[in-house]
């Protein structure tokens, strides 16, 4: 085991402190210490992620009070699944972005690192966490440094981007600490565990309305249907690897702060249905929308927020079968999507209205970005043999047992609503003819390295899906098990006191 | 039709927050034994700390502090690289006019004084109202009163930003060394002393100063960037 939970959060916080002094010293070094402490992430995640397959869950409790007292992160396998699945993908889009306005600017390359690394320390801590106050301090972590992403290129767009970002930001953080002031004024306590094995004690109406509070503060980083209006500008306007973090990081760690509360901290019976009936409305109003766009990113943005449509009706059914089937969504969107948002940014790099209809024959001209596009699109819409495939044949499987057929079928639809605007895009890059004026960019070497290990990972789950099933069973079988997690948590405290 | 929608949702949620905050604090909690109870005592027990919201934002959450720490380090970063437009021109419609003589002679009076209440009010945070954001926020509007009063007043960027780094730097090296002498992070491995004593508590009031010099240096950055954008 390298490391352990908490160094994943101190050590980018200590690096991006360090950053404008060692700035001062040699340029080069804003990029090599994210790209090192990225890297350090993901490996001591990994290994940690190994460590807990067969040891079980790692508590670490801070500042030296154990759990109900202290804040405490949990490394669970579901956890540890989340933390290795972000910092890879944070990795990846450092590697994208290296030679990012080298040579050209630095202070903002200089912000552009920090916010970076801080987007996926932030995002780790939000999984990571045992505490919801500390879980909501990790939200703002990663809601500035995504606001300040999305604004990065200082136009009249990106700034609307990003004060929209802002403005429902704001409003969320007030939702959740409206939720988390009702909780700990009834409970008297903030740890997740301890929250969970008191909750049956809070009066309903409490209840539900710390719930509803919750929901809509998460919900806007979650993309979940009346609050994604952030979504489509933020992804339009921000550089093309941060569309790609947001879909690979940002999102998850949402989606995962929504499902811990309905699946552990909340007993409230209907919950579920919520999320079922959330993630249908998403997932139809998203696609039909992708379908209309004209900007190539817009709608892989409209397409991210169905697919986390679907991953919350995946979640809604309820039993393992569904949590495993969407954690395998979460997985492979979070490997597909960055993919397409990637090669996507490369494909209309040097167009000035980033059209979807700029993208005409470009298959000749960029062949190996057009390919890797193309397997993401095949990849996201569900062709076997490919990634996408699998997951959405489990989320099938688990409805089907469930006998919930209204919801196949209406899956089954909206996926040939997803298959019609990605072939557009791929029948536009291979058989129509290229404009004139456009010059094709040639992707640079990490550009290249990045994509295709993305592409690599697609075709491999693709054709053996049982390389990633073990991790996603045990962190389905984690998240449904609340009393192994009170039980991990709080006698871990008990067995420090004693 | 859209808009009556959205008015009659928000009443809805309207009514049950006002629902339940009537009498949220009237009731009483349904669980009793809360953590605050074992923080009331584990302050003056433990830590011999005669400020018990310092003794809980700096050493039972002091893990919160750090991110919030951070979270106004990255708003403060952004912020810089956000505002870059037009520069205000001395003169009409800009926030930059001279002041009167009379502005300006009182601040040169009152500056020292601003600062000197700043920093007594983050070096007795572990013993008196306030702390570490408190006595940097008073330690600003120093600054604030400087650039108001004198508009060739400039504080150095670079010696700001070292100040940041290296209150930041420190305060999770203090992290990492309460790791190393007791096994977690951010724990107290100083001795705590007596009770009421500057020198006490163990690390709090070293954290505490450490967040001071970095919430001076930061809103101090602030208020330069805000009121000197510069031009792109």
């Amino acid at each position: 085991m390298v490391g352990s939970p908490v160094l994943l959060i101190a050590i980018p916080l200590l690096a991006a402190f360090m950053i404008p002094l060692l700035g001062m010293i040699w340029k080069e070094l804003v990029r090599i210490i994210p790209g090192l402490v990225l890297a350090f992430m993901m490996i001591s995640s990994a290994s940690m992620l190994m460590y807990v397959t067969n040891n079980g869950t790692i508590i670490q409790t801070l500042a030296g009070w154990e759990a109900p007292w202290g804040i405490n992160l949990v490394f669970s396998p579901l956890t540890a699944f989340l933390a290795t699945l972000m910092t890879f993908m944070g990795f990846i889009v450092w590697l994208y972005s290296y030679r990012f306005k080298r040579n050209v600017d630095f202070e903002p390359a200089k912000k552009y690192f920090i916010f970076l690394m801080m987007l996926v320390a932030g995002a780790v801590g939000i999984v990571i966490t045992g505490d919801i106050f500390n879980q909501f301090v990790f939200i703002e972590i990663t809601g500035i440094s995504a606001y300040a992403l999305t604004a990065f290129y200082t136009g009249r767009n990106s700034a609307e981007a990003s004060f929209k970002y802002l403005l429902m930001g704001a409003l969320s953080s007030s939702a959740l600490l409206i939720a988390i002031a009702i909780i700990y004024s009834q409970l008297g306590t903030l740890n997740m565990a301890d929250i969970a094995s008191k909750i049956h004690l809070m009066p309903a109406g409490y209840k539900v309305t710390a719930l509803i509070f919750f929901m809509m503060g998460i919900g806007i980083e979650a993309e979940i249907f009346p609050l994604n209006g952030w979504a489509p500008d933020a992804y339009t306007e921000a550089p093309g690897p941060i569309g790609a973090a947001f879909a690979g990081i940002v999102v998850k760690a949402g989606v995962y702060a929504m499902v811990r509360m309905v699946f552990t901290l909340f007993d409230v019976s209907g919950a579920m249905d919520i999320l079922l009936t959330i993630g249908l409305i998403t997932l139809i109003v998203a696609e039909t929308a992708a379908i209309r766009q004209e900007k190539l990113k817009r709608m892989l943005a409209y397409s991210s927020i169905g697919q986390m449509g679907l991953v919350f009706v995946a979640f809604g059914i309820g039993t393992l079968e569904g949590v495993y089937a969407a954690l395998f969504l979460m997985l492979n969107h979070a490997i597909i999507k960055p993919l397409l948002f990637l090669s996507g940014s490369q494909l209309v790099f040097n167009s000035k209205e980033k059209l979807i209809k700029e993208v005409n024959g470009l298959g000749k001209y960029m062949p190996f970005t057009a390919v890797l596009f193309a397997l993401g699109s095949f990849a996201i819409v569900g062709l076997p043999p490919f990634a996408g495939f699998w997951s959405k044949l489990s989320v099938l499987t688990a409805a089907a047992n469930e006998g919930m057929l209204l919801i196949i079928a209406l899956i089954l639809i909206v996926s040939v609503i997803e298959i019609v605007y990605y072939f557009r895009v791929v029948n536009r890059i291979y058989f129509f003819d290229k404009a004139e004026d456009l010059i094709p960019q040639k992707p640079r070497v990490n550009a290249v390295i990045a994509m295709s290990v993305l592409g690599a990972i697609i075709l491999i789950i693709g054709f053996n899906p049982d390389v990633v099933s073990t991790v996603l069973h045990n962190a389905s079988a984690d998240l449904m098990d609340t009393p192994q997690y009170i039980k991990n948590v709080l006698s871990a405290g008990q067995s420090l006191t004693n | 039709m859209k808009k009556l929608i959205v008015i009659l949702l928000l009443a809805v949620t309207g009514y049950f927050l006002v629902d339940s905050f009537m009498d949220l604090g009237r009731t009483g909690p349904v669980v009793e034994t809360g953590v605050k109870d074992f923080y009331l005592d584990k302050t003056v027990s433990e830590l011999k700390v005669a400020n018990t919201i310092t003794s809980i934002v700096v050493n039972f959450r002091g893990f919160d502090t750090l991110g919030e720490v951070t979270v106004l380090f990255l708003a403060a970063t952004a912020l810089g690289g956000i505002l870059y437009k037009r520069r205000h021109h001395v003169g009409e419609r800009s926030v930059l006019f001279p002041s009167s003589p009379i502005v300006r002679a009182g601040s040169k009076l009152l500056f020292p004084a601003i600062v000197l209440l700043g920093v007594y009010v983050f070096i007795h945070g572990h013993l008196s109202p306030g702390g570490g954001f408190q006595g940097g926020t008073i330690i600003a509007t120093g600054f604030l009163l400087m650039l108001l009063a004198y508009d060739n007043f400039s504080v150095s960027h670079n010696v700001l930003s070292f100040i940041e780094s290296f209150a930041g730097i420190f305060f999770v090296l203090f992290g990492f060394a309460g790791m190393w002498a007791g096994g977690t992070f951010l724990e107290n491995f100083l001795p705590v002393g007596t009770m009421n004593n500057l020198f006490s508590g163990g690390i709090i009031p070293i954290v505490y100063i450490l967040v001071g010099f970095k919430v001076a240096a930061e809103l101090t950055g602030l208020i330069y960037t805000v009121l000197h954008e510069k031009e792109s």
